[in-house]
């Protein structure tokens, strides 16, 4: 990972490609190097469309290397949906085998002069790229098809299906699973849009005759991943809650604690939450011959994905998430896991952000288009957005375009981006985060429960008030580093609870890198992180103001517990004093 | 007389009733006291297993993060879960680190426990709890009204029944489809005991 693939778009006689040395941006991976760039590179305040912005597609410090959990990678740009610095993760094979070619990112610059839509195919030879109008408007699960009977069953693939060539707000950028399906999403922030506008369709990754990238210390890191891949085995989160029922296992706790947003964040609690919790989803699927446990790329020992089968028995999608779940299940008042799973399907079909699309959908309920529980209602709304239909296009730019063009005052979004499944009525501190994150509200920006053994920012009284902004900070310092090294953020339990495996996790960079990092460097890494993104944000116009959530939640009453959300503006401009 | 019904179902029929224990099953017990003393003194959970895999407590929708001064009253909702990912998982683990960011929904009263007697908590159990915890009520037994068990028939007909146990009323055998009309009819809203014993075909 010591070059950059550098991809003109607009370049004289068609898009060009560069491969140049990292240079500054050496030891950097993610998250890390997604947000440098943006911060370097793009003027803040250029139309995120527009030639001036650039697509980074990063794998982490860590992918490509036999280090279990370290396939994620890392999209950012300037985001069309919130304005803003974005970066958008996923999971799926393409970290890995980008990594493996030896590419520290791939930036795509510059834009085509007219609306010829490019495949891009880069193996161990080169980069091969290649107009391709027969890819236009072709869903995800047809056009990874046509690039696997083309490039062969060992490709991986990034692409953008309706949504992102139709530039919409919601659009998302896929990554193929070990099944070679297009189940894994860059979801958040319009990343898709800026793919499209790039007028790149498809990006094929093929690592057929590279390796495993080597550590420095093969034995040292070796042995660092036997007690890694131990200690995710042994805690109970990570070994046992996350394989047998993925993450919709929070449905349950969330509803009980009446955090759970149901009908457009009216209520805490849903009715029908039991028929769509991860227990019974795990039931559905195994007794149709799906599967409970998988993982999304190869190394993954979590496994907190399955395979959701359809009445008959035929796969449909991937497991639904509990994000996914909830936004399109309780959110919209759909307690029908079967309606859910398509949803979700189209979703990945159509390349859209199954947060945004989900709440997108409650805001068009709230405003009368269809009504709560109305599944087959949702389903064809989705369907618009496949189509693009004129009212396609309006909920597909996400809820609060469809809440301004339909009046609805109820509108839970942060900096234009739609809020995840927690309400912040009930669980205040994640609301500091959702308010003052720089990636508009987003549950993942303060995610790595890890601040503790980080130590970052000293020890917190947590039943003192104050705590709440002290750990958001924390939580998104924490969180800003493990992006970087391309680590799934459910590691953070393990590495909370058991300072060996915390350890193991540094020996393992310093391993590879041959570096001595401590806790504090770490640290030191979010930190940077967040600095450029800030700074990015600040100089593309945003202000403390943009750091609050909608009024509403201050104003109404949230059941059963009748909860508003009290935390002060002028704490909430704290977060980042460190 | 307290009607009881008995009934013997296969060890993988509890993943079947798990969405009873999400919704809550509803157990007659000393009230009064902590939820400490209802879990080990009355359910028979030991320490330990209360301390190590009980992470997260709910009383009344509330997070409880001392089940020693939590004190169950009559009529409570009491909700047990195992682990729970992601920042929510640990925001809600009783006691932890990042329990000031839902202090909205603490349970922060701290009252004396109250004289004891009989009375009725709705248990939940959640994800890992439910085969952990679960065989355990289920052979103590717990309530059920007619209608409840109407849609639970309705629902689940067929092999998930153990032929080779039959159902019993009082000691008597009745048939599984006629249930609601042996115990119930004709007031689907009353309740009775049901207790469950899990155990596979002893011919096999």
């Amino acid at each position: 990972m010591d070059k950059l693939l550098r991809i003109n778009m607009g370049a004289d006689g068609g898009p060009k490609a560069s491969e140049v040395p990292v240079g500054n941006y050496a030891g950097m991976g993610g998250r890390a190097l997604t947000s440098a760039v943006v911060a370097n590179e793009v003027p803040p305040t250029c139309h995120p469309l527009g030639e001036d912005n650039k697509l980074v597609i990063a794998p982490g410090m860590l992918s490509g290397t036999t280090a279990a959990m370290s396939g994620r990678l890392s999209i950012g740009c300037k985001s069309p949906l919130t304005g803003g610095i974005k970066e958008a993760n996923a999971g799926g094979q393409p970290a890995q085998v980008l990594a493996r070619l030896g590419y520290a990112a791939i930036i795509l610059e510059g834009k085509p002069k007219d609306d010829t839509l490019y495949k891009i195919f880069i193996n161990k030879d080169g980069v091969k790229i290649t107009p391709d109008n027969s890819l236009k408007m072709l869903p995800n699960y047809d056009l990874v098809a046509k690039m696997k009977a083309e490039y062969g069953d060992k490709m991986t693939c990034l692409s953008i299906g309706p949504a992102g060539e139709m530039k919409l707000g919601a659009a998302s950028i896929a990554c193929t699973d070990m099944e070679q399906r297009p189940t894994r999403h860059a979801g958040r922030g319009g990343v898709g849009a800026v793919m499209g506008a790039k007028g790149v369709k498809a990006i094929i990754l093929d690592d057929t005759g590279k390796t495993m990238r080597a550590p420095k210390d093969p034995e040292k890191f070796k042995e660092a991943t036997k007690i890694w891949v131990k200690g995710l085995q042994a805690h109970p989160v990570t070994g046992q809650g996350l394989p047998a029922y993925g993450t919709n296992v929070l449905t349950n706790v969330l509803n009980e604690a009446g955090g759970y947003p149901t009908y457009n964040f009216k209520e805490g609690r849903f009715s029908g939450a039991a028929k769509i919790s991860g227990e019974a989803q795990a039931e559905l699927e195994t007794s149709r011959g799906g599967l409970a446990t998988h993982g999304c790329h190869r190394g993954c020992v979590i496994r907190c994905s399955g395979t959701f089968n359809d009445k008959d028995g035929h796969y449909l999608t991937k497991q639904p998430e509990y994000e996914t779940v909830w936004a399109h299940g309780g959110n919209c008042g759909i307690d029908d896991l079967d309606v859910i799973a398509q949803l979700d399907f189209l979703d990945d079909n159509y390349g859209l952000d199954t947060i945004e699309m989900g709440a997108t959908i409650g805001v068009a309920m709230e405003a009368g288009l269809i009504k709560f529980g109305d599944g087959q209602g949702a389903i064809k709304l989705i369907k618009e957005v496949g189509q693009g239909t004129p009212l396609g296009r309006i909920l597909g730019s996400g809820a609060a375009v469809t809440g301004k063009v339909f009046g609805v005052e109820r509108v839970p979004v942060v900096k234009g981006q739609a809020m995840p499944a927690y309400d912040p009525r009930a669980v205040q501190g994640i609301g500091v985060t959702y308010a003052t994150t720089t990636q508009g509200a987003d549950h993942t920006a303060g995610y790595a429960v890890a601040t503790n053994i980080l130590n970052v920012g000293g020890q917190v009284d947590p039943l003192k008030p104050e705590g709440q902004i002290e750990l958001s900070r924390n939580l998104q310092i924490a969180t800003a580093a493990i992006d970087s090294t391309g680590m799934c953020l459910f590691i953070a339990f393990a590495i909370m609870d058991q300072p060996e495996t915390f350890q193991a996790l540094l020996d393992i960079i310093n391993a590879f890198y041959g570096l001595s990092l401590t806790a504090d460097d770490v640290t030191a890494l979010g930190k940077s992180v967040l600095k450029n993104e800030r700074e990015f944000n600040f100089k593309a116009g945003f202000t403390k103001e943009q750091d609050r959530l909608p009024d509403f939640f201050k104003k109404e009453l949230l059941a059963p517990h009748n909860v508003t959300f009290k935390v002060k503006d002028e704490d909430l401009d704290q977060v980042f004093n460190w | 007389m307290e009607k009881i019904l008995s009934l013997t179902l296969k060890p993988d029929s509890l993943k079947t009733l798990s969405r009873f224990f999400q919704q809550g099953v509803l157990i007659k017990t000393l009230v009064g006291g902590s939820i400490q003393d209802l879990l080990i003194r009355d359910l028979g959970l030991t320490p330990e297993y209360l301390e190590t895999r009980i992470q997260t407590i709910f009383l009344n929708g509330k997070a409880v993060d001392d089940p020693a001064r939590a004190i169950v009253r009559d009529g409570a909702t009491l909700a047990l879960s195992g682990a729970m990912p992601g920042l929510v998982g640990a925001t809600f683990r009783r006691g932890g680190t990042y329990a000031s960011l839902r202090q909205a929904i603490t349970l922060t009263a701290t009252e004396e426990p109250v004289s004891e007697r009989e009375g009725q908590v709705i248990l939940k159990l959640f994800n890992l709890l439910v085969p952990e915890i679960g065989p355990l009520v289920l052979a103590k037994g717990f309530w059920i009204t007619g209608k409840e068990l109407d849609t639970f028939v309705e629902n689940y007909p067929g092999n998930f029944w153990a032929p080779w146990a039959p159902v019993q009323v009082a000691g008597k055998d009745v048939d599984v489809q006629a249930l609601g009309k042996t115990i119930w009819s004709p007031n689907k809203e009353e309740t009775v005991l049901i207790k469950i014993t899990l155990r596979p075909n002893p011919s096999l």
